[in-house]
């Protein structure tokens, strides 16, 4: 059952075969090609012949900078290579490439996410959570693996942004199972802003809500011509775009809040407190409790906000303020 | 929601109550020792809420018959005292708390009418008003269909004269109580709200038109009535709906009949949206402009509140100038907004109820 070791011709190997490559992104390999070319492959990679050919198991990266370290012969490129033998399954070949990364470094999440998607063709949930530690050096959860395999349900450009942190797991797991239209909707808006999780629950949650709200599709929301103009104005940074869409889909989902709130701040700035002053209006604007703070490091600075207190006391505006 | 399973628990005796709810609940009787049979039975279901709703369990109530309500200290509470007959309902209105409120949700049915009129007694001797309602739990008059439980109480309160009975209900089930002798003392009161939300959001209950022929019939037998817009749903247009729901009162009976409204907007407990949203999948209603109040329940955006407030208020004003109106769970602002005064002291709004009661219901109003 054991791979073995030997010597193969690089272009016996079918480069574009890439069915069992886990990582996301091409890394450079500048670096690991300099490694090679000072100590050698120290790790073969893993091929499996497949008609008259071989695939890749494991080590993509390895054998990119192997040709790269020898591009420059003419000769055929040999390589050292653990090969499998023939009677080798499927699972089998999966199982190493899996195990082959996950002993090397902890997966990512979209690498767990595709892997245990993979290996959902060959066991169930309960039986990749028990075999969990021997093939992703981890323990994970039978719930944990259920959660990975609704992400699993999103197409490659989801997992790529997971992958590039733009989409949390949990967002990843709600909006897998929106409609298909609607999923690539909150991949279009995830990939051209960034946002942490909490937001991005928030954006997923008001534009849903908004969505059965008003009976109409979310993919109307996202052609809002104010939702597409943050979208797609590359003069703006991402996390700016993420405020805007926040505040454009609040003030939709909320509007008489927002109107208030709004009335409320321009109130409380038209009283010019002065800046050390801190006016709160109630939370939610529910109770009828205001607050109002400043912090004082001297007498004089104490003096000085109380004086602005006195100033703003017969304004119109800040009676205005206690009778909304 | 027809009940098709019957559980009793053993300790409960085969006596006249029960074999009355035997003979009018179409299921077989499966004995039980304990509840938790019930509960695994419920939850069993993909749908444990709906299953709870067609499984009776007819027990024994184990805890407090009479009960204060579960007001909250920072919006006014009414002072009301709940007579625990049963839990849950049949009916499946989307907003319902009840959903949320038990773990799992059972229909249980509290026999023992003996040891109810017992404990009622001892209420009845007090030297106080108490406004007494069944309704808090369950609806009041979904048992009237099976058991004996509200003649009873119906007739128990018509013999004594301090206590008022609430029996509130989304049901016409009226036809068994229409004749007895209840001295006034109860008060049949129906939920109210706009056609469109009855249709939407209130599964298996009776029409609006339903229930104002209903509360006639009863106030033709001399019964007093109350109303409860609870909970007011805000949606576009529904001043002008609630409004005509209003108008349509005085269509059907008397303001001098009516012993209070209430008016209270939709709120609830944030866990009943996910519940809502999962069992009602064409409900808009988790979806309106709710804020977390400070009792962290989610309540409508305080000005649209005291909108809608003001405006079926204004309404009833127009019809009914002197007519007990209150908040059911509101502050300071929304009354005096609203209504133009606040009960600020300790148990003034519970106060001007039971004046309302005494008026109403031919109380000892040297009680007050």
């Amino acid at each position: 059952m054991s791979d073995h070791l030997c010597e193969i011709d690089v272009s016996d190997i079918d480069l574009a075969d890439e069915r069992y490559k886990i990582l996301f992104s091409e890394n450079n390999i500048e670096f690991l090609a300099q490694s090679i070319e000072e100590t050698g492959l120290i790790y073969p990679p893993i091929v499996r012949p497949v008609n008259n050919k071989f695939i890749i198991i494991s080590g993509f990266n390895r054998i990119r900078a192997h040709i790269h370290n020898n591009r420059v012969h003419n000769g055929k490129i040999k390589i050292v290579v653990y090969k499998t033998n023939a009677d080798t399954t499927d699972y089998q070949c999966l199982l190493k490439s899996i195990a082959a990364l996950a002993f090397k470094r902890p997966l990512t999440q979209a690498e767990l996410i595709a892997c245990t998607s993979r290996l959902y063709h060959f066991l169930d949930e309960k039986q990749i959570a028990e075999k969990s530690s021997a093939i992703f050096n981890t323990e994970l959860s039978v719930r944990f693996v259920k959660d990975l395999l609704i992400a699993a349900g999103l197409p490659d450009p989801g997992l790529k942004l997971i992958h590039t942190g733009h989409l949390s797991f949990k967002s990843a797991k709600k909006i897998a199972l929106f409609e298909k239209d609607t999923i690539k909707i909150f991949l279009e808006i995830f990939s051209n802003i960034r946002a942490s999780n909490n937001k991005q629950l928030e954006i997923i949650l008001y534009i849903m809500e908004i969505a059965a709200r008003d009976n109409i599709l979310p993919g109307k929301i996202f052609k809002n011509q104010e939702i597409q103009d943050i979208l797609f104005d590359d003069k703006k940074e991402t996390g700016l775009k993420t405020s805007l869409l926040r505040a454009c889909l609040f003030e939709l989902r909320f509007p008489t809040v927002f109107k208030m709130r709004q009335k409320v701040l321009k109130k409380i700035t038209s009283v010019k407190f002065g800046n050390k002053i801190k006016f709160l209006p109630p939370e939610n604007l529910d109770s009828q409790t205001n607050s109002i703070s400043f912090t004082a490091r001297t007498y004089e600075e104490f003096a000085s906000n109380v004086q602005n207190l006195n100033a703003v006391l017969g304004k119109k505006e800040l009676k205005e303020l206690f009778n909304q | 929601m027809k009940i098709d399973t019957l559980f009793i628990d053993k300790a409960v005796q085969k006596d006249l109550e029960i074999e009355y709810l035997l003979s009018k609940v179409n299921a077989d009787p499966q004995w039980v020792d304990n509840t938790q049979t019930i509960y695994d039975f419920i939850n069993s279901d993909d749908d444990p809420i709906l299953r709870a709703k067609k499984t009776l369990y007819i027990t024994r109530n184990k805890g407090a018959v009479i009960k204060e309500c579960p007001g909250t200290s920072f919006y006014t509470c009414c002072d009301y005292t709940i007579l625990h007959t049963g839990t849950f309902c049949t009916m499946d209105c989307s907003y319902c708390i009840l959903q949320a409120y038990f773990h799992p949700p059972v229909l249980q049915y509290f026999a023992g009418l003996k040891k109810l009129g017992h404990t009622l007694e001892k209420t009845f001797r007090q030297n106080k008003i108490f406004r007494i309602g069944t309704g808090e739990y369950t609806d009041s008059l979904i048992w009237e269909k099976i058991s004996l439980q509200p003649k009873f109480l119906i007739e128990t309160f018509a013999k004594q004269n301090n206590c008022l009975l609430e029996l509130k209900t989304k049901t016409v089930n009226i036809e068994s109580l229409l004749h007895l002798d209840h001295n006034e003392k109860t008060v049949f009161a129906w939920s109210l709200n706009t056609p469109a939300v009855i249709s939407s959001e209130e599964k298996g209950t009776a029409s609006l038109k339903a229930r104002f022929e209903a509360a006639r019939r009863v106030e033709s037998e001399g019964y007093k009535l109350a109303f409860h817009f609870d909970p007011i749903v805000i949606y576009p247009g529904c001043e002008v709906q609630y409004k005509k729901v209003v108008k349509q009162i005085f269509k059907y009976v008397h303001p001098e009949s009516i012993v209070w409204i209430s008016i209270g907007t939709f709120r609830f407990m944030p866990k009943l949206k996910q519940i809502i949203e999962k069992r009602f999948k064409h409900s808009t209603i988790p979806y309106g402009e709710f804020i977390l109040g400070l009792d962290n329940k989610m309540r409508y955006f305080k000005p649209l509140r005291i909108n809608i407030y003001k405006e079926i208020i204004s309404c009833i004003r127009e019809y009914a100038p002197d007519l007990m109106v209150y908040f059911c769970m509101e502050d300071q602002e929304v009354w005096e907004k609203c209504i133009g005064f606040f009960p600020e002291k300790e148990g003034e709004l519970g106060h001007l109820l039971d004046k309302s009661a005494v008026t109403h219901c031919s109380l000892n109003s040297n009680l007050l």
